[in-house]
């Protein structure tokens, strides 16, 4: 029994922590069609933000809105720069985001240097719950995420700018031509993906490895998870991760992990396959 | 050219190169000895670079200082073999025939070792220098690094005697060493009076150990061998302390060294230990002067100091004993007088064995992220290697 509720509660940490990553190139690549090969190297950022404000001896809550400048300011001079010059043109914009994630990640390899940093988790212990013990840390970041999810799905259905978006993303001509910006549009919704991103690194930060390479273990899984989710909706974002998610913890628990990532790699295989719009398409 | 002129023609050379190559060597005799050191610059290993070049270069000068090897200077060359073995091969190859470097020092993984041994086919001196699985036997071959049975014959019964460990759990990434180092584990566990209960290899991009942790703690292990290395050790651990475990079992890893220990954190490291013939913090008067030396030489923000990093310092001392009881650095003439050759170094006396060293080995419990050694093992047998 003790077992299954570990598990259950494994696959709620999966899926919840899963769907943080996924946010940010789920707003980048779902909406704007840019496939951000840096998405990681954002995360990557925002763990940095917390160990810097760890360093500085400053409280780890404060890691939230310096995530939130620094990826938000490099975004914003990504897009400025390369990215709106590459809208629609998705090879172009693969190569330009992979050459700026080498950069970044070597950029914080002269700043802070190639060793393992490790940042302290603010609630250290575990908490009893039914019946098994689980990581305090863990517990408060899935509610946090939950209550993110939650409005960030009423804000994209009720608020006008994300009317706007929408448009904007099933016809960028037309929404052009009744007058919405789509340039400032773009960059917004660009801005803010990354800035997701950096905010998940933030959140992440106390329980993983934090190095420069990190960002790459973040990258690939975030692309299972749209491929089999589908582009451009909240629900399937959250269905993505469950199942990419929840197919690595029960196999890897009947099996081992090995079993478990081939079964990941084999229902993205699948999904691009014979579902390449994947389980919610907007289309 | 046509193929068969070109065969021919290089042959030819190749011949003219080999029989003027004791002339040109004897002609050279009083000019510098380049040294190849083969190290990892780039790649998943690439962390160890720094301290790994730093170490070598240290002992470079200290032996240049006091006249060489054979009265010769040394001039180190390095090499980035963070690639595949192919690569490395090339630049050995590069190294070797080309500028004519006369002995190899290597700090990389067994797939380049295994390349290497096969092109140098034991005619030039190669040390081999990292921890490693065992069972090297090629000629021309030393190796100084720590073997399974060296870090682990000793401690896991006083693991047992001392902390209670008898219900341990192996767990490693998926390739040969850990492997190895589990199949010598579980004799000595056996013979321990404990027993294993589970064995699990996990693939090296897993960063989500949740699984695997939930099996830990449902089979009751008391103890966890880790053989997983660098960032899934770093991630394992951080996850197991954050679950508790750490009060109800200990860890013992072969290959947590500083770097490592410093990703796992302080609030993560209770009931850690480690295994190693050398950690930063031994408190010989050797070991204490050499970490104040390589603190002066490169200053308080140098790539920290390690046992991966130290064994490259280890590796230059070991050529220069070797050539010195030899008075040679032909390949032929050093492995008639290897057996038994002794250097002194920062991990104590060390005394070449069938091809590896005798040596002490340290065991080191984590104190926040620093170790404390809590026990040292005196001269400790490499184990059979040549079997």
């Amino acid at each position: 029994m003790d077992l299954v509720v570990t598990y259950g509660l494994n696959f709620a940490y999966s899926t919840a922590t899963l769907g943080l990553i996924v946010l940010g190139l789920a707003v980048v690549f779902g909406l704007l069609g840019v496939m951000n090969m840096a998405h990681g190297e954002f995360v990557m950022l925002g763990a940095y933000s917390a160990l810097t404000v760890q360093q500085a001896g400053l409280p780890f809550l404060l890691a939230i809105p310096l995530a939130l400048i620094v990826c938000g300011a490099l975004g914003w001079l990504m897009e400025w720069s390369v990215i709106r010059h590459l809208y629609r043109r998705p090879f172009d914009t693969f190569l330009a985001t992979w050459g700026i994630a080498i950069l970044m990640r070597k950029g914080v390899e002269v700043t802070f240097g190639r060793e393992y940093q490790s940042v302290d988790q603010s609630l250290p212990g575990t908490v009893s719950l039914l019946g098994i013990d689980y990581p305090a840390y863990r517990l408060v970041l899935m509610a946090v995420i939950v209550v993110m999810f939650a409005a960030l799905f009423v804000w994209y259905q009720r608020s006008n700018t994300g009317a706007r978006i929408k448009a904007m993303v099933q016809n960028p001509d037309l929404a052009a031509a009744v007058g919405i910006n789509t340039a400032r549009l773009s960059r917004a919704t660009f801005v803010t993906g990354v800035a997701i991103a950096g905010l998940a690194g933030v959140l992440l930060a106390p329980l993983v490895r934090v190095e420069p390479y990190m960002g790459l273990d973040y990258l690939l899984s975030s692309f299972f998870i749209l491929v089999v989710g589908g582009l451009g909706t909240i629900e399937g974002l959250i269905t993505g991760s469950s199942i990419i998610g929840g197919a690595d913890v029960i196999i890897s628990a009947i099996f081992d992990k090995t079993a478990g990532y081939l079964g990941v790699l084999a229902i993205s295989i699948l999904f691009l396959w014979l579902r390449p719009d994947g389980i919610f398409s907007r289309r | 050219m046509k193929r068969r002129d070109f065969i021919k023609s290089s042959l030819g050379a190749a011949l003219v190169g080999a029989l003027s190559g004791n002339a040109i060597t004897s002609a050279f005799a009083a000019g510098p000895i380049k040294v190849g050191i083969l190290i990892p610059l780039s790649g998943p290993a690439g962390l160890f670079g720094p301290s790994s070049q730093n170490c070598a270069q240290m002992a470079v000068d200290e032996i240049n200082a006091s006249g060489g090897i054979l009265g010769r200077q040394i001039e180190p060359v390095y090499v980035d073999v963070g690639g595949p073995p192919a690569d490395a091969t090339q630049a050995a190859l590069k190294l070797w025939k080309g500028e004519k470097a006369e002995a190899f020092i290597g700090m990389h993984d067994s797939a380049v070792r295994g390349a290497l041994t096969n092109l140098f086919k034991g005619q030039v001196p190669y040390i081999y220098t990292p921890v490693y699985e065992g069972g090297e036997c090629a000629a021309g071959t030393y190796v100084i690094g720590e073997t399974p049975e060296q870090q682990l014959a000793p401690v896991i019964p006083w693991l047992a005697k001392e902390k209670g460990a008898t219900k341990w759990y192996l767990i490693g990434n998926d390739y040969n060493w850990p492997r190895d180092t589990n199949a010598a584990a579980k004799g000595y566990i056996e013979a321990s009076g404990g027993e294993v209960v589970g064995e699990e290899y996990l693939p090296f991009t897993a960063d989500n150990f949740d699984s695997n942790l939930a099996k830990i703690k449902d089979t009751g292990a008391n103890a966890v061998l880790i053989t997983l290395v660098g960032g899934a050790s770093v991630g394992f651990n951080r996850a197991f302390a954050s679950f508790g475990l750490a009060d109800s079992a200990i860890r013992l890893g072969t290959l947590i060294e500083e770097n490592t220990l410093a990703g796992i954190g302080a609030e993560n490291s209770k009931g850690l230990y480690s295994s190693a013939g050398y950690f930063a913090s031994i408190d010989t008067p050797a070991a204490t002067a050499f970490a104040e030396a390589y603190a002066a030489k490169f200053g308080a923000d140098a790539a920290a100091l390690n046992s991966l990093g130290e064994s490259c310092y280890e590796g230059v001392l070991l050529l220069s004993a070797l050539a010195g009881k030899a008075q040679s650095l032909s390949a032929s003439d050093i492995d008639a007088i290897a057996e038994g050759t002794t250097y002194e170094g920062p991990r104590g006396q060390a005394t070449m064995s069938n091809r590896h060293v005798a040596k002490d080995i340290y065991l080191a419990e984590a104190d926040g992220t620093a170790f404390k050694v809590v026990q040292t093992f005196a001269n400790v047998d490499p184990g059979n290697n040549c079997g």
